[in-house]
Protein backbone atom coordinates (compact mmCIF):
# COMPACT_ATOMS: atom_id res chain seq x y z
CA UNK A 1 0.00 0.00 0.00
CA UNK A 2 2.97 2.34 1.08
CA UNK A 3 4.28 1.66 -2.16
CA UNK A 4 1.63 2.53 -4.19
CA UNK A 5 0.92 5.60 -2.43
CA UNK A 6 4.40 6.83 -3.40
CA UNK A 7 3.90 6.45 -6.65
CA UNK A 8 0.41 8.53 -6.26
CA UNK A 9 2.80 11.14 -4.34
CA UNK A 10 5.44 11.13 -7.45
CA UNK A 11 2.41 11.19 -9.81
CA UNK A 12 0.98 14.64 -8.32
CA UNK A 13 4.25 16.07 -8.40
CA UNK A 14 4.04 15.00 -12.31
CA UNK A 15 1.04 16.94 -12.45
CA UNK A 16 -1.78 13.79 -12.53
CA UNK A 17 -3.65 16.33 -10.32
CA UNK A 18 -7.50 15.33 -11.34
CA UNK A 19 -6.66 11.74 -11.52
CA UNK A 20 -4.94 11.58 -8.53
CA UNK A 21 -7.78 13.40 -6.37
CA UNK A 22 -9.90 10.24 -7.54
CA UNK A 23 -8.13 8.19 -6.58
CA UNK A 24 -7.32 9.82 -3.11
CA UNK A 25 -11.18 9.90 -2.56
CA UNK A 26 -11.21 6.59 -3.61
CA UNK A 27 -8.98 5.90 -0.93
CA UNK A 28 -11.04 8.01 1.52
CA UNK A 29 -14.43 6.24 0.59
CA UNK A 30 -13.32 2.54 1.20
CA UNK A 31 -12.93 1.15 4.73
CA UNK A 32 -9.14 1.14 4.23
CA UNK A 33 -8.59 1.00 7.71
CA UNK A 34 -9.27 -2.79 7.62
CA UNK A 35 -5.90 -3.46 5.89
CA UNK A 36 -3.69 -0.36 6.31
CA UNK A 37 -1.66 -1.18 9.23
CA UNK A 38 -1.50 1.54 11.94
CA UNK A 39 1.62 3.04 11.99
CA UNK A 40 0.87 3.98 8.41
CA UNK A 41 -2.73 5.66 9.29
CA UNK A 42 -1.55 9.10 10.53
CA UNK A 43 1.00 9.28 7.71
CA UNK A 44 -2.19 8.80 4.86
CA UNK A 45 -4.48 10.53 6.98
CA UNK A 46 -2.23 13.87 6.52
CA UNK A 47 -1.30 13.02 3.18
CA UNK A 48 -5.31 12.97 2.28
CA UNK A 49 -5.65 16.38 4.34
CA UNK A 50 -2.77 17.94 2.51
CA UNK A 51 -3.54 16.94 -1.24
CA UNK A 52 -7.65 18.14 -0.35
CA UNK A 53 -6.02 21.66 0.68
CA UNK A 54 -3.89 21.57 -2.34
CA UNK A 55 -6.54 20.08 -4.29
CA UNK A 56 -9.33 22.65 -3.38
CA UNK A 57 -7.08 25.61 -3.26
CA UNK A 58 -6.66 24.60 -7.07
CA UNK A 59 -10.01 24.10 -8.26
CA UNK A 60 -12.70 25.65 -5.36
CA UNK A 61 -14.00 29.05 -3.90
CA UNK A 62 -12.52 30.13 -1.13
CA UNK A 63 -15.31 30.99 1.82
CA UNK A 64 -14.74 31.53 4.86
CA UNK A 65 -14.55 29.17 7.81
CA UNK A 66 -14.36 29.83 11.94
CA UNK A 67 -11.21 28.90 13.35
CA UNK A 68 -11.80 28.86 17.62
CA UNK A 69 -9.36 28.67 19.95
CA UNK A 70 -9.75 26.15 22.97
CA UNK A 71 -8.05 24.74 25.77
CA UNK A 72 -7.36 25.65 29.86
CA UNK A 73 -7.02 28.75 31.03
CA UNK A 74 -4.45 30.84 31.03
CA UNK A 75 -2.55 28.45 28.09
CA UNK A 76 -2.04 31.45 25.47
CA UNK A 77 -4.83 31.53 23.55
CA UNK A 78 -5.42 35.78 23.62
CA UNK A 79 -2.25 36.01 22.97
CA UNK A 80 -2.59 33.76 19.97
CA UNK A 81 -5.73 35.36 18.96
CA UNK A 82 -3.99 38.55 19.39
CA UNK A 83 -0.78 37.70 17.44
CA UNK A 84 -2.40 36.50 14.45
CA UNK A 85 -5.01 39.16 14.62
CA UNK A 86 -2.14 42.04 15.10
CA UNK A 87 -0.32 40.51 12.22
CA UNK A 88 -2.96 40.32 9.75
CA UNK A 89 -5.06 43.16 10.53
CA UNK A 90 -3.18 45.40 13.12
CA UNK A 91 -5.56 45.49 15.89
CA UNK A 92 -5.87 42.94 18.79
CA UNK A 93 -9.02 40.47 19.85
CA UNK A 94 -9.00 40.44 23.91
CA UNK A 95 -6.90 41.12 26.81
CA UNK A 96 -3.67 39.41 27.88
CA UNK A 97 -4.00 38.76 31.77
CA UNK A 98 -2.01 36.06 33.80
CA UNK A 99 -5.01 36.06 35.80
CA UNK A 100 -6.90 32.86 34.88
CA UNK A 101 -10.23 33.12 33.00
CA UNK A 102 -9.56 36.82 31.48
CA UNK A 103 -11.48 35.71 28.50
CA UNK A 104 -15.25 34.93 30.23
CA UNK A 105 -17.03 35.08 27.23
CA UNK A 106 -16.27 34.47 23.09
CA UNK A 107 -14.31 37.22 21.53
CA UNK A 108 -14.94 37.44 17.53
CA UNK A 109 -12.46 38.86 15.27
CA UNK A 110 -14.08 38.64 11.78
CA UNK A 111 -12.26 38.21 7.99
CA UNK A 112 -9.03 37.87 8.97
CA UNK A 113 -6.99 37.43 5.58
CA UNK A 114 -4.12 35.21 5.49
CA UNK A 115 -1.34 34.99 2.77
CA UNK A 116 0.79 32.18 3.07
CA UNK A 117 2.58 30.35 -0.33
CA UNK A 118 0.30 32.12 -2.66
CA UNK A 119 -2.53 30.82 -0.83
CA UNK A 120 -5.39 33.42 0.45
CA UNK A 121 -7.85 32.18 3.14
CA UNK A 122 -10.20 34.07 5.06
CA UNK A 123 -11.24 33.42 8.68
CA UNK A 124 -13.02 34.12 11.33
CA UNK A 125 -11.46 34.01 14.49
CA UNK A 126 -13.21 32.61 17.55
CA UNK A 127 -11.15 33.44 21.15
CA UNK A 128 -12.85 31.10 23.33
CA UNK A 129 -12.73 31.45 27.21
CA UNK A 130 -10.90 28.79 29.12
CA UNK A 131 -12.65 25.57 29.66
CA UNK A 132 -12.34 23.84 33.43
CA UNK A 133 -13.92 21.36 35.39
CA UNK A 134 -13.96 23.89 38.41
CA UNK A 135 -13.58 27.53 39.16
CA UNK A 136 -13.07 28.18 42.73
CA UNK A 137 -13.07 31.92 43.65
CA UNK A 138 -10.31 31.89 46.18
CA UNK A 139 -7.69 31.36 43.73
CA UNK A 140 -8.18 34.45 42.28
CA UNK A 141 -8.00 36.67 45.91
CA UNK A 142 -4.48 36.05 45.97
CA UNK A 143 -4.13 37.90 42.62
CA UNK A 144 -5.34 41.02 45.06
CA UNK A 145 -9.01 40.88 43.65
CA UNK A 146 -11.45 41.56 46.28
CA UNK A 147 -14.10 39.09 47.69
CA UNK A 148 -16.94 40.43 45.51
CA UNK A 149 -15.29 40.70 42.07
CA UNK A 150 -13.51 37.48 42.84
CA UNK A 151 -16.76 35.76 42.93
CA UNK A 152 -18.31 37.89 40.25
CA UNK A 153 -15.55 36.58 37.82
CA UNK A 154 -15.75 32.66 39.19
CA UNK A 155 -19.42 33.43 38.08
CA UNK A 156 -18.86 34.76 35.21
CA UNK A 157 -16.53 32.39 34.09
CA UNK A 158 -18.71 29.17 35.08
CA UNK A 159 -20.88 30.75 32.21
CA UNK A 160 -17.98 31.76 29.66
CA UNK A 161 -16.98 27.45 30.20
CA UNK A 162 -20.60 26.64 29.10
CA UNK A 163 -20.82 28.77 26.20
CA UNK A 164 -16.95 27.74 24.86
CA UNK A 165 -18.59 24.31 24.95
CA UNK A 166 -21.84 25.08 23.18
CA UNK A 167 -19.54 26.76 20.37
CA UNK A 168 -17.49 23.36 20.15
CA UNK A 169 -20.09 22.03 17.70
CA UNK A 170 -19.68 24.80 15.72
CA UNK A 171 -16.07 25.48 14.49
CA UNK A 172 -14.75 24.86 11.68
CA UNK A 173 -11.15 24.16 12.74
CA UNK A 174 -9.62 24.06 15.67
CA UNK A 175 -6.64 25.24 17.86
CA UNK A 176 -6.06 23.15 21.02
CA UNK A 177 -3.86 25.30 22.73
CA UNK A 178 -1.47 23.41 25.35
CA UNK A 179 0.76 25.27 27.68
CA UNK A 180 4.37 23.48 26.91
CA UNK A 181 5.36 23.68 30.34
CA UNK A 182 2.39 21.65 31.96
CA UNK A 183 1.16 18.22 31.84
CA UNK A 184 -0.77 17.79 28.90
CA UNK A 185 -2.85 14.96 29.96
CA UNK A 186 -6.06 17.10 31.55
CA UNK A 187 -9.25 16.24 31.34
CA UNK A 188 -10.01 19.45 29.58
CA UNK A 189 -7.64 18.91 26.88
CA UNK A 190 -9.38 15.35 26.67
CA UNK A 191 -12.91 16.32 25.98
CA UNK A 192 -12.06 19.00 23.49
CA UNK A 193 -10.06 16.63 21.96
CA UNK A 194 -12.93 14.02 22.34
CA UNK A 195 -15.52 15.86 21.07
CA UNK A 196 -13.91 17.84 17.85
CA UNK A 197 -12.64 14.04 17.21
CA UNK A 198 -16.40 12.42 17.22
CA UNK A 199 -17.31 15.40 14.44
CA UNK A 200 -14.02 15.19 12.02
CA UNK A 201 -13.40 18.78 13.14
CA UNK A 202 -9.81 19.59 12.14
CA UNK A 203 -7.36 19.75 14.63
CA UNK A 204 -4.08 21.62 15.07
CA UNK A 205 -2.29 21.21 18.40
CA UNK A 206 -0.67 24.17 19.08
CA UNK A 207 1.80 23.76 22.00
CA UNK A 208 2.58 27.08 23.22
CA UNK A 209 5.74 28.53 25.61
CA UNK A 210 8.12 27.45 23.84
CA UNK A 211 10.47 30.20 25.08
CA UNK A 212 10.34 29.05 28.61
CA UNK A 213 13.46 26.53 29.72
CA UNK A 214 10.73 24.29 31.13
CA UNK A 215 8.70 24.01 28.63
CA UNK A 216 8.87 20.37 26.88
CA UNK A 217 6.77 20.17 23.80
CA UNK A 218 7.92 16.64 22.92
CA UNK A 219 5.21 15.49 26.16
CA UNK A 220 2.52 17.05 23.88
CA UNK A 221 3.28 15.03 20.77
CA UNK A 222 3.70 11.68 22.91
CA UNK A 223 0.25 12.49 24.91
CA UNK A 224 -1.58 12.91 21.28
CA UNK A 225 0.25 11.02 18.37
CA UNK A 226 -2.51 11.17 16.24
CA UNK A 227 -2.54 14.90 15.69
CA UNK A 228 -0.36 17.55 14.33
CA UNK A 229 1.42 19.47 17.12
CA UNK A 230 3.27 22.85 16.28
CA UNK A 231 5.60 24.78 18.47
CA UNK A 232 5.40 27.88 19.28
CA UNK A 233 5.71 30.76 21.70
CA UNK A 234 2.73 33.85 21.46
CA UNK A 235 5.29 35.93 23.70
CA UNK A 236 7.91 36.20 21.45
CA UNK A 237 6.07 35.07 17.98
CA UNK A 238 8.84 32.03 17.58
CA UNK A 239 7.45 29.80 14.94
CA UNK A 240 4.31 31.90 14.41
CA UNK A 241 4.91 31.27 10.33
CA UNK A 242 4.92 27.63 11.05
CA UNK A 243 1.18 28.33 12.19
CA UNK A 244 0.18 30.25 9.47
CA UNK A 245 1.44 27.54 6.97
CA UNK A 246 -0.48 24.93 9.08
CA UNK A 247 -3.34 26.33 9.17
CA UNK A 248 -3.48 27.83 5.59
CA UNK A 249 -3.39 23.49 4.35
CA UNK A 250 -5.60 22.49 7.03
CA UNK A 251 -8.20 24.26 5.61
CA UNK B 1 -15.40 13.78 59.33
CA UNK B 2 -14.36 11.02 57.06
CA UNK B 3 -13.81 10.70 52.69
CA UNK B 4 -16.21 8.43 51.10
CA UNK B 5 -15.65 6.56 48.07
CA UNK B 6 -18.11 4.86 46.09
CA UNK B 7 -17.39 1.99 43.41
CA UNK B 8 -19.95 2.02 41.37
CA UNK B 9 -20.26 -1.24 38.74
CA UNK B 10 -20.76 -0.65 35.30
CA UNK B 11 -24.47 -2.57 35.49
CA UNK B 12 -25.53 0.96 37.13
CA UNK B 13 -25.05 2.80 33.98
CA UNK B 14 -26.00 0.39 31.16
CA UNK B 15 -29.04 1.23 29.70
CA UNK B 16 -29.05 4.87 30.99
CA UNK B 17 -29.62 7.89 28.90
CA UNK B 18 -26.36 10.43 29.03
CA UNK B 19 -28.26 12.74 31.06
CA UNK B 20 -29.22 10.36 33.33
CA UNK B 21 -25.50 9.46 33.83
CA UNK B 22 -24.47 12.65 34.37
CA UNK B 23 -27.26 13.68 36.69
CA UNK B 24 -26.40 10.80 38.82
CA UNK B 25 -22.58 11.72 39.25
CA UNK B 26 -23.10 15.11 39.71
CA UNK B 27 -25.60 14.21 43.02
CA UNK B 28 -23.46 12.08 44.22
CA UNK B 29 -19.81 14.65 44.01
CA UNK B 30 -22.35 17.26 45.36
CA UNK B 31 -23.01 15.08 48.37
CA UNK B 32 -19.07 15.10 48.66
CA UNK B 33 -18.64 11.72 47.49
CA UNK B 34 -15.74 10.36 45.57
CA UNK B 35 -17.00 7.90 42.41
CA UNK B 36 -15.31 5.07 40.94
CA UNK B 37 -16.99 3.97 37.94
CA UNK B 38 -16.65 0.74 36.50
CA UNK B 39 -16.95 2.65 32.65
CA UNK B 40 -15.58 5.59 31.01
CA UNK B 41 -17.45 8.32 29.56
CA UNK B 42 -18.20 9.43 26.15
CA UNK B 43 -16.13 12.68 25.05
CA UNK B 44 -20.41 13.79 24.59
CA UNK B 45 -20.91 12.59 27.97
CA UNK B 46 -17.76 14.63 29.55
CA UNK B 47 -18.69 17.56 28.10
CA UNK B 48 -22.56 17.57 29.20
CA UNK B 49 -20.62 16.76 32.78
CA UNK B 50 -18.51 19.89 32.63
CA UNK B 51 -21.33 21.96 31.60
CA UNK B 52 -23.90 20.94 34.28
CA UNK B 53 -21.37 20.73 36.84
CA UNK B 54 -20.70 25.00 35.78
CA UNK B 55 -24.43 25.43 35.67
CA UNK B 56 -23.82 24.08 39.92
CA UNK B 57 -21.00 25.77 41.08
CA UNK B 58 -21.61 27.59 44.28
CA UNK B 59 -18.25 29.05 46.90
CA UNK B 60 -18.82 25.82 48.70
CA UNK B 61 -19.05 24.12 45.35
CA UNK B 62 -16.35 24.96 43.03
CA UNK B 63 -16.73 22.00 40.35
CA UNK B 64 -15.11 18.65 39.92
CA UNK B 65 -12.42 16.44 39.21
CA UNK B 66 -11.94 13.95 36.72
CA UNK B 67 -10.13 11.12 35.14
CA UNK B 68 -10.29 8.27 33.21
CA UNK B 69 -8.30 5.10 32.58
CA UNK B 70 -9.12 2.26 30.42
CA UNK B 71 -8.94 1.80 26.83
CA UNK B 72 -8.36 4.94 24.79
CA UNK B 73 -10.20 5.59 21.60
CA UNK B 74 -7.44 6.75 19.71
CA UNK B 75 -7.06 4.17 16.87
CA UNK B 76 -9.58 3.47 14.39
CA UNK B 77 -10.69 0.01 15.27
CA UNK B 78 -11.64 1.29 18.88
CA UNK B 79 -12.96 4.14 17.45
CA UNK B 80 -15.29 2.16 15.30
CA UNK B 81 -16.06 -0.06 18.38
CA UNK B 82 -17.20 2.83 20.34
CA UNK B 83 -19.00 4.37 17.58
CA UNK B 84 -20.75 0.88 17.41
CA UNK B 85 -21.45 0.99 20.62
CA UNK B 86 -19.20 -1.89 21.99
CA UNK B 87 -18.04 -1.22 25.16
CA UNK B 88 -14.85 0.31 26.31
CA UNK B 89 -13.60 -1.31 29.27
CA UNK B 90 -11.88 1.20 31.73
CA UNK B 91 -13.07 3.36 34.52
CA UNK B 92 -13.46 6.82 35.82
CA UNK B 93 -12.55 8.96 39.07
CA UNK B 94 -14.31 11.61 39.68
CA UNK B 95 -14.90 13.83 42.64
CA UNK B 96 -15.89 16.95 44.56
CA UNK B 97 -12.73 19.68 43.89
CA UNK B 98 -12.73 20.94 47.58
CA UNK B 99 -12.39 17.29 48.55
CA UNK B 100 -9.97 15.83 45.49
CA UNK B 101 -7.01 17.66 45.10
CA UNK B 102 -5.67 16.02 42.24
CA UNK B 103 -6.47 13.23 39.98
CA UNK B 104 -3.23 12.05 38.07
CA UNK B 105 -3.10 9.43 34.86
CA UNK B 106 0.49 7.87 33.68
CA UNK B 107 0.76 5.22 31.53
CA UNK B 108 -0.32 2.62 33.86
CA UNK B 109 -2.20 3.94 36.65
CA UNK B 110 -4.84 6.56 37.93
CA UNK B 111 -3.46 8.63 41.43
CA UNK B 112 -5.82 10.95 43.18
CA UNK B 113 -4.86 13.05 46.21
CA UNK B 114 -7.86 13.66 48.84
CA UNK B 115 -7.97 15.66 51.19
CA UNK B 116 -10.35 17.91 53.41
CA UNK B 117 -10.12 21.92 53.06
N1 LIG C 1 6.41 32.95 28.55
C1 LIG C 1 5.27 32.97 27.84
N2 LIG C 1 4.13 33.42 28.41
C2 LIG C 1 3.01 33.44 27.67
C3 LIG C 1 2.98 32.99 26.31
N3 LIG C 1 1.72 33.11 25.85
C4 LIG C 1 0.98 33.61 26.86
N4 LIG C 1 1.75 33.83 27.97
C5 LIG C 1 1.32 34.35 29.28
O1 LIG C 1 0.35 33.43 29.84
C6 LIG C 1 -0.64 34.16 30.55
C7 LIG C 1 -2.01 33.82 29.98
O2 LIG C 1 -2.12 34.31 28.66
P1 LIG C 1 -3.50 34.49 27.93
O3 LIG C 1 -3.23 34.75 26.50
O4 LIG C 1 -4.36 35.47 28.64
O5 LIG C 1 -4.10 33.00 28.12
P2 LIG C 1 -5.60 32.46 27.86
O6 LIG C 1 -6.26 32.42 29.19
O7 LIG C 1 -5.39 31.07 27.33
O8 LIG C 1 -6.27 33.36 26.88
C8 LIG C 1 -0.29 35.63 30.41
O9 LIG C 1 0.41 36.02 31.57
C9 LIG C 1 0.59 35.67 29.17
O10 LIG C 1 1.50 36.74 29.19
C10 LIG C 1 4.22 32.51 25.73
O11 LIG C 1 4.33 32.10 24.57
N5 LIG C 1 5.32 32.53 26.55
MG1 LIG D 1 -8.03 34.37 27.09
Amino acid sequence: MFFNLSHLIFRAKQGGVALLHGAVQFIQDIPWIFYIPEKMQMPIGNFIKWFNALFNGFFKKKKTFSLGLYGNPNVGKTSIANRISLDWTGTEVGVVSEIPHETRTVQKKERISLRVDGREITMNLLDMPGIATKVDYRDFLKYGLSQAESQQRAKEATKGIVEAIKWLDNVDVALVVMDATQDPYTQVNITILGNLEARSIPIIIVANKIDLKKAKPEKIREAFPQHEVVEISALTGENIEKLYKTIAYNT
Amino acid sequence: MAIQIELIPSTVFSGKEQDEKVRFILNMVRRDKILVLEATLSPVEEKLLIEKTMDHVTKDFPGIEIASFGEEAVDLKSKLVRFLGGRMSGFTVVGPSNLVKEVKRDPDKLSLWAAHK
